[in-house]
């Protein structure tokens, strides 16, 4: 534990007067994958956004590889840190193979040929090779949502955030977005994921991390959150989770 | 993939057959385009096929119809005026529109050049055209330092300085409605894809740039198509600061002859065929822009209307 990729001390943020995050601590080792879950409205998005500022925190410390984020320059941190969104966020004028390409060429300054080729590589790592030239809305909403994926891949960047990746997708397209994220998470690929899907938790995560109303109320291995939580707010809440499961795929 | 063809570039052939009625615009636009074409040569290069102003073919050959013969007669006279009516239109939209971007653009997300950008806007568009175009002209000492300038007035392909003033507030004018309407089209492009622009480590200004305005530029086209719509109209208030353009010359003619409402039918025919060629073009425009997979703005509304 001495080397964390990533520590949290003591996040907080605010909108107006409400509190979103009031005192956050945590920290992820290389490799981890921590799953980050709790109710709507707790402040999980605000988390993610604070790690590669998006939102600027107001207190507290996130440090990435020993470098403190605060004093970095926000778009060399944002390099360093991909993320992935639930709503694709695709830009829409560009093809597949574009939105891979747009970073490669204007942040990290590949030349044409390396670009290509490199677009390429992520593309084939998602399995949409053969839709580089497909235009987003051309997509499903999970080819798309892997196109998102090989977007941020392509930064080579030290931790990937998900918020959310697979809640706007359709039951029958979930899975090929979650095996991607399983083959990241395999790879090697640190990774913060809000998710609710208790399959990729219970597989993937290292750590998981229930988040309530601000803060972390408890956090562990997967299983033993799922099987003996200690707060009686995770259990009833990961009970819920566990029966709207059943009934979808039920 | 074969919808994606079907929508670049405005493709007559239908089918494999030709469609009869578009065939017949493009014959009219080729007529019309190309004897103004010859027209302004002509006139440029002092009379190269026939006198400045003179018909090519005498208006008595239509004597048969003499409608028809009035207009072969006067028409030479009103197309070096629709020479100036394009210019002024072109301009105003061409100098207009990189203003546009930076006014645009700081009116969403500028800060203090926020209102320096609103304050522009609403003075211009809410202050008359006409009212404008007087202040340049003759409240301003424009005129005059134009006049000054080398060239204009004496060498015969430089306007005269009224038109210069003209260009100049169309630029001025144009600049705050092409504005308007470019700020509702970059309003229009979903948030979430500059946020990811920025999330991959790209500047603000680059995000705006690759990502937010090759999406808004295309939103725009519709109501840009209205600016060049109103611009061809309005031009003629450019007549009220002595530029001869097509209003001018008509209503000059007519206060000779009294045939205000043959020239100014005659004019309007001119005026129309202006308005068709610039939809007609921005339409082509549109199409061949149109991101696959993504309906037109109009095909979205007539869906939705359905
Ligand atoms: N940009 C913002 N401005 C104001 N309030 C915000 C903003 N972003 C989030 N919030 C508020 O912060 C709270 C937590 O939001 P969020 O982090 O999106 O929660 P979650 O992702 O867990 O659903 C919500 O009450 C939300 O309304
Ligand atoms: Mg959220």
């Amino acid at each position: 534990m001495s080397d964390p990729l990533l520590s949290v001390r003591d996040l907080r943020k605010s909108f107006g007067e409400e509190e979103v995050l009031r005192g956050i601590d945590f920290e992820m080792e290389r490799r981890d994958v921590q799953v980050l879950m709790g109710p709507s409205g707790s402040g999980k998005s605000t988390l993610l956004r604070c790690v590669n500022r998006l939102s600027e925190p107001d207190d507290g410390t996130i440090t990435l590889d020993g470098e403190d984020t605060a004093a970095m320059d926000e778009n060399d941190l944002r390099r360093q840190v991909g993320m992935v969104f639930q709503g694709f966020n695709l830009f829409a004028h560009l093809t597949a193979r574009k939105n891979v390409s747009l970073g490669l060429r204007r942040v990290r300054g590949f030349s044409k040929s390396e670009t290509e080729e490199r677009a390429e590589e992520e593309l084939e790592r998602v399995g949409l090779a053969d839709q580089a030239d497909s235009y987003p809305a051309e997509l499903s909403g999970g080819q798309q949502q892997r196109v998102g994926i090989a977007r941020a891949l392509a930064m080579d960047p030290k931790l990937l955030l998900f918020d959310e990746p697979t809640s706007a997708l359709d039951p029958e397209l979930i899975g090929e977005v979650l095996s991607v994220m399983g083959e990241l998470a395999d790879d090697g690929m640190t990774m913060l994921v809000v998710t609710h899907e208790m399959g990729f938790a219970r597989e993937a995560a290292t750590d998981l991390l229930f988040l309530d109303d601000g803060t972390i109320l408890e956090r562990g291995p997967p299983t033993q959150l799922f099987e003996s939580p200690e707060h009686e707010r995770t259990a009833t809440f990961l009970r819920r989770l566990t029966d709207l499961e059943a009934g979808q795929h039920g | 993939m074969a919808e994606r063809e079907s929508r670049t570039g405005g493709s007559i052939d239908v089918g494999g057959r030709y469609d009869p009625i578009e065939v017949l615009g493009i014959l009219a636009a080729a007529l019309f385009w190309g004897w103004l074409g010859l027209r302004w040569l002509n006139d440029w290069f002092g009379g190269l096929f026939v006198r400045e102003g003179q018909a090519f073919l005498p208006p008595s050959t239509f004597e048969f119809l003499p409608a028809l013969a009035f207009a072969v007669e006067f028409a030479p006279e009103l197309a070096a005026g629709v020479w100036l009516t394009v210019l002024l239109t072109i301009v105003g939209i061409a100098l207009g529109f990189p203003i546009a971007i930076v006014l645009a653009g700081a009116r969403v997300y500028g800060r203090t050049t926020r209102w320096v950008a609103l304050g522009y806007i609403e003075l211009v568009r809410g202050t008359p055209l006409l009212a404008q175009l007087f202040v340049l002209y003759y409240g301003l000492g424009l005129s005059s330092f134009i006049r000054e300038l080398p060239g204009v007035g004496t060498v015969s392909v430089i306007p005269e300085q009224a038109v210069w003033v003209a260009m100049i507030g169309f630029t001025i004018n144009s600049a705050a409605y092409q504005a308007e309407y470019l700020r509702g089209a970059i309003e229009s492009v979903d948030p979430g894809q500059l946020r990811a622009a920025r999330a991959i480590g790209l500047s603000q200004i680059d995000g705006i740039r690759y990502v937010v305005l090759p999406q808004a530029l295309r939103y725009a086209i519709p109501g840009w198509t209205n600016e060049l719509i109103y611009l061809i109209k309005y031009s003629s208030l450019a007549a009220f600061i002595t530029v001869p353009e097509l209003f001018n010359r008509a209503s000059s003619i007519a206060s000779e002859n009294f045939r205000y409402l043959a020239l100014f039918s005659l004019a309007g025919l001119f005026y129309l065929a202006l308005v068709l060629t610039a939809t007609n073009l921005t339409s082509r425009l549109e199409d061949r822009v149109a991101i696959p997979g993504l309906a037109r703005r109009d095909e979205r509304l007539r869906e939705r209307s359905q």
